[in-house]
């Protein structure tokens, strides 16, 4: 098939949305409530579909404050998704329904678009409940943008972080950035340098009880770079990447070989688990680490999250 | 004079037969030796010795010491190291309760009842573990034929020592040298010194610091050789005139011995050139007094100039006996009538830490590549203070400290918050030492022990009277010492603020621990009475020391701050192999299956244990760069 005059071919799936152009393809799962495949080059990009993540693990100024007990709800909210209504628009044509069987048996394999939209709406398991919805993008050369909405509702818990979490199935071999060096929260970036940086591997900073570690706030482009994949058939070894940019503003990621609940579960670094996959956390809202004490003491209030607000970022998959 | 158990039960028995506190100052036979750093005065007794663990005093073999006494079953152990690290008995990590919470009851002799001893409460304490080491020895060549001292650096916590089957004395002060005469019984070979360690004693009350509860002889242990004349004791007091353009040198020397011959002074600066020179004839004391020295180069973290000061000591024969070296430093500290603290007239500003002797492999048993590996993260980092928390430390620190412009408040060997914080709540009925008139020499000599033996380190700044010990008479007796004898440095302690009413008789400087920004701003508002500083800040445990900012910036704003010591410099882990990962790994409070616990609150530092600096570093670096 040719790809070269920028149009998307469209596969209106009788459970996905499929989406293939020139070197990549995606696939949105309607039962899993996401995108289930970033298929780039021909290697996959995801191990489940990206989710909302609202939960981080405990710094040891969290537990000291008791913000773990105040925040608890997102725990769970983090650990469990459920996704409550997923919209379709293809070339700015709203679907009223999702073009499944028999609406979709009107399409062919020849369905072509500019630019197509899918957006996931996910009900959070707090009481009170809100929502947060992620907005794919995709336009007529394939890049994503991705935008999560969070709706703020009274009432609240206090929030660890708002942002989207991206499971990649093999471990990457490290990652390149543009932005701040070093470990930093919206506290402690006054002594990070702006440049561009290599980091080998997933390293996970080794404080003494295993805990949320390793974010990079305003960042402008992130590179990931892998070697193995899943597939039975790709015996190659060879570097391959994926790129994240800043949309309107800077993003802040950590990326990691664990997730929040991972670390959380562990209390030394050798009961973390053997090192498989990597864990990409794109973040619009970074809690701070504080500092003041440990035992009792919350960080700055600037330095919270107001999860009675509305929070959106955004950032571009290509 | 026989050694008595009971001495551990008694906070009025803290030392027996020890030799007087001095200055730290080196003594050669000649300016060869010197130049290669190794005094034949000096026998190091480091190395293995025979040693026997017994779990309680009751067990202990108690005449281990005399000469017949069968030794065969003895094991050995490394000195210096702690005992617990060779496996003989539990790590343990606590914070501010005893030990011995949840195992045993116990109150300081006298806190409840002025006529309570509470006898045998350490004497036959089920938990108070006892190291009995042995050690044979000849003396080097440059030793026989004279006096001979034995030095210890650091045991902890309390110990008995005997020489040839006799007994020689008895130490407490973890963290003070302790030095005996041995001559009356010493031989020029076939020496047995015979020490008998107690991990637990009334000191237990006075050295409550949060830390992992070891014991043993951790710090070197060395004989000295006294030459026939010896320079004792100097006490060092190089002032900065009011135009803080001259110096004006002032020196005290205490000589032992015979006490004859002379002695030649000479001080020069760093290219060679002579500034004072004397030749007198020696007594026992002897005070050069207010030599003026015009335009020095004063001492500071930029440029932490050293003069040198050479004494050579002689005979009546004019024969060198010993050569004395020490650097020094003008510097001067003072507050201001606005309530500024003052180094060389200028603006002084702490960008500190707070740290612990540790190794995440030897424990407190630290090495010199640890204390220089430190220097060097001090100044990659602008760390321009440390607060020598909440002990005394290994001698050569403070020459580091000299030597690389490092401001230290110099804390004392004090803390005992088991005794008055409850649960987080302040409950002070069995506090010690509190105005317990018991407890008063002991903690006198803690001062007296810190100061005699330091008193000379131009980078001492401050000395601090401890830590968390809440506040009462014998704290102000503490505060009294350094004042009636030192005019040259501030005094510092913070737990007066629990006893405001006493801020007037302790305390040169206001001084507070994690107090948020806004607390500090409002009393840097409200006219302050005293300079202020955070003794503790920015608690630096797992990922954290966010909002730095907020106190840097109070800097800008309030002359009367002049910063803090973060707390703190190292996580307190250590290093053990994992048998399910195969792993080595770092473990904290509670993994050694210790209880009563305080668990990961052991790691604070700004450091890993294993000397990795954590992210968090950066942040330092920028903002204590902001006032260097």
């Amino acid at each position: 098939m040719d790809y070269t005059n920028n149009q998307l071919h469209i596969i209106y799936g009788d459970a996905t949305f499929g989406v293939n152009g020139k070197d990549f393809q995606y696939i949105f799962s309607y039962e899993r409530g996401g995108l289930e495949s970033l298929k780039v080059h021909g290697k996959e990009w995801l191990y489940r579909v990206p989710t909302p993540t609202f939960w981080r693990a405990t710094t040891d100024n969290d537990r000291g404050s008791g913000f773990n007990l105040k925040a608890a709800q997102w725990l769970g909210a983090d650990m469990f998704t459920k996704c409550t209504d997923i919209h379709l628009k293809v070339d700015g044509h709203d679907f009223a329904e999702l073009p499944i069987a028999p609406f979709n048996n009107k399409f062919s394999n020849h369905e072509y678009a500019k630019s197509a939209e899918i957006s996931f709406t996910y009900q959070t398991l707090t009481t009170p409940a809100t929502n947060a919805k992620i907005i794919y993008n995709i336009d007529d050369v394939g890049h994503i943008k991705v935008t999560m909405r969070y709706y703020g509702k009274k009432g609240l818990p206090p929030l660890p972080v708002i942002g989207i979490r991206l499971i990649m199935p093999t471990a990457a071999t490290g990652f390149d950035y543009e932005g701040l060096s070093g470990e930093t929260y919206p506290d402690r970036m006054a002594g990070a340098k702006e440049g561009k940086f290599h980091i080998d591997g997933l390293p996970v900073t080794e404080y003494l009880v295993p805990q949320e570690n390793g974010m990079h706030m305003q960042t402008k482009k992130l590179t990931i770079n892998r070697e193995t994949t899943q597939n039975n058939v790709d015996r190659t070894n060879e570097k391959f990447s994926l790129s994240i940019q800043q949309a309107e503003k800077p993003f802040n990621f950590s990326c990691l070989p664990y997730t929040a609940e991972e670390l959380e579960n562990a209390t030394h670094i050798e009961e973390l688990p053997l090192v498989r996959r990597t864990v990409l956390v794109i973040a619009g809202a970074v809690r701070g680490v504080g500092g003041i004490d440990s035992w009792g003491t919350d960080v700055e209030s600037a330095y919270h999250i107001n999860p009675e607000l509305d929070h959106e970022f955004s950032f571009i998959l290509n | 004079m026989q050694a008595n158990i009971n001495w551990l039960d008694n906070p009025e028995v803290f030392r027996v037969n020890q030799l007087p506190a001095h200055s730290d100052h080196p003594f050669f036979r000649d300016y060869r030796e010197w130049q290669k750093q190794h005094s034949s005065y000096q026998q190091s007794l480091n190395g293995k010795w025979k040693f026997h663990f017994s779990a309680n005093p009751m067990d202990r073999p108690q005449d281990f010491y005399q000469r017949d006494f069968d030794s065969s079953n003895f094991d050995s152990i490394p000195v210096p190291s702690e005992i617990e690290l060779s496996n003989y008995t539990q790590n343990q990590y606590i914070n501010v309760l005893f030990p011995w919470e949840g195992k045993i009851f116990r109150r300081p002799a006298y806190a409840l009842d002025p006529n309570d001893h509470e006898e045998g409460s350490f004497s036959k304490g089920a938990d108070n573990t006892v190291g009995s080491y042995l050690k044979r020895f000849d003396l080097s060549s440059a030793l026989i034929g004279k006096d001979v001292h034995i030095k210890f650096e650091g045991v902890e916590q309390a110990m008995y020592v005997w020489l040839n089957g006799h007994f020689v004395g008895y130490a407490e002060d973890s963290f003070t040298p302790s030095e005996f005469d041995l001559t009356p019984y010493i031989q020029d070979k076939d020496n047995l010194l015979a020490v008998e360690v107690f991990k637990h004693s009334t000191a237990s009350w006075l050295e409550d610091q949060d830390m992992f509860r070891f014991s043993g002889i951790f710090r070197s242990v060395e004989l000295l050789g006294i030459p026939a004349t010896h320079l004792m004791d100097m006490d060092l007091k190089p002032r900065v005139a009011d135009n803080y353009q001259d110096g004006i040198f002032n020196l005290k020397l205490h000589f032992i011995g015979k006490k004859a011959g002379s002695f030649h002074l000479l001080v020069k600066d760093i290219k060679g050139h002579t500034l004072l020179e004397k030749n007198e004839d020696i007594k026992e004391n002897v005070q050069i007094n207010n030599e003026k020295f015009e335009n020095v180069h004063l001492w500071n973290n930029h440029d932490p100039y050293l003069y040198q000061l050479l004494i050579e000591v002689y005979d009546e024969q004019q024969n060198l006996l010993e050569l004395i070296p020490f650097q020094f430093g003008f510097r001067r500290i003072e507050i201001s009538p606005e309530k500024v603290v003052l180094l060389n007239g200028k603006r002084l500003i702490i960008n500190g830490v707070n740290r612990h002797e540790w190794d995440a492999k030897r424990g407190r048993s630290i090495t010199m590549s640890d204390m220089t590996t430190d220097i060097n993260t001090f100044k990659e980092n602008n760390i321009n203070a440390v607060r020598t928390c909440h002990y005394p430390n290994q001698i050569p620190w403070y020459y580091l400290c000299d030597q690389n412009g490092i401001y230290v408040m110099a804390e004392n060997n004090l803390e005992s918050h088991g005794t008055w914080q409850k649960m987080g709540k302040i409950e002070p009925s069995d506090n010690v030492p509190g105005s317990i008139p018991q407890w008063k020499e002991a903690v006198i000599d803690r001062a007296r022990n810190n100061y005699e033996t330091f008193k000379n380190h131009t980078s001492i700044l401050f000395w601090s009277l401890g830590n968390e010990s809440y506040a009462g008479d014998n704290i102000i007796a503490m505060n009294e010492f350094y004042k009636s004898h030192d005019d040259t440095r501030l005094v510092h302690y913070e737990g007066v603020v629990h006893r405001p009413e006493l801020k007037d008789k302790i305390s040169d400087v206001e001084s507070c621990m994690y107090l948020p920004p806004k607390k500090v701003e409002e009393y840097l508002q409200n006219d302050p009475p005293k300079p202020f500083m955070e003794c503790e800040y920015m608690h630096d445990m797992g990922n954290s020391d966010g909002g730095m900012g907020s106190y840097i910036k109070l800097l800008d704003k309030y002359p009367q701050y002049f910063g803090g010591f973060i707390w703190d410099f190292i996580d307190q882990a250590l290093l053990v192999h994992d048998e399910i990962s195969g792993h080595d790994v770092l473990r904290y409070g509670g993994d050694f299956d210790d209880r009563h616990s305080d668990y990961e609150f052991s790691g604070d530092g700004l450091m890993f244990a294993d000397r990795t600096p954590k992210p968090a570093m950066q942040e330092v670096r920028y903002y204590y760069g902001l006032h260097k």
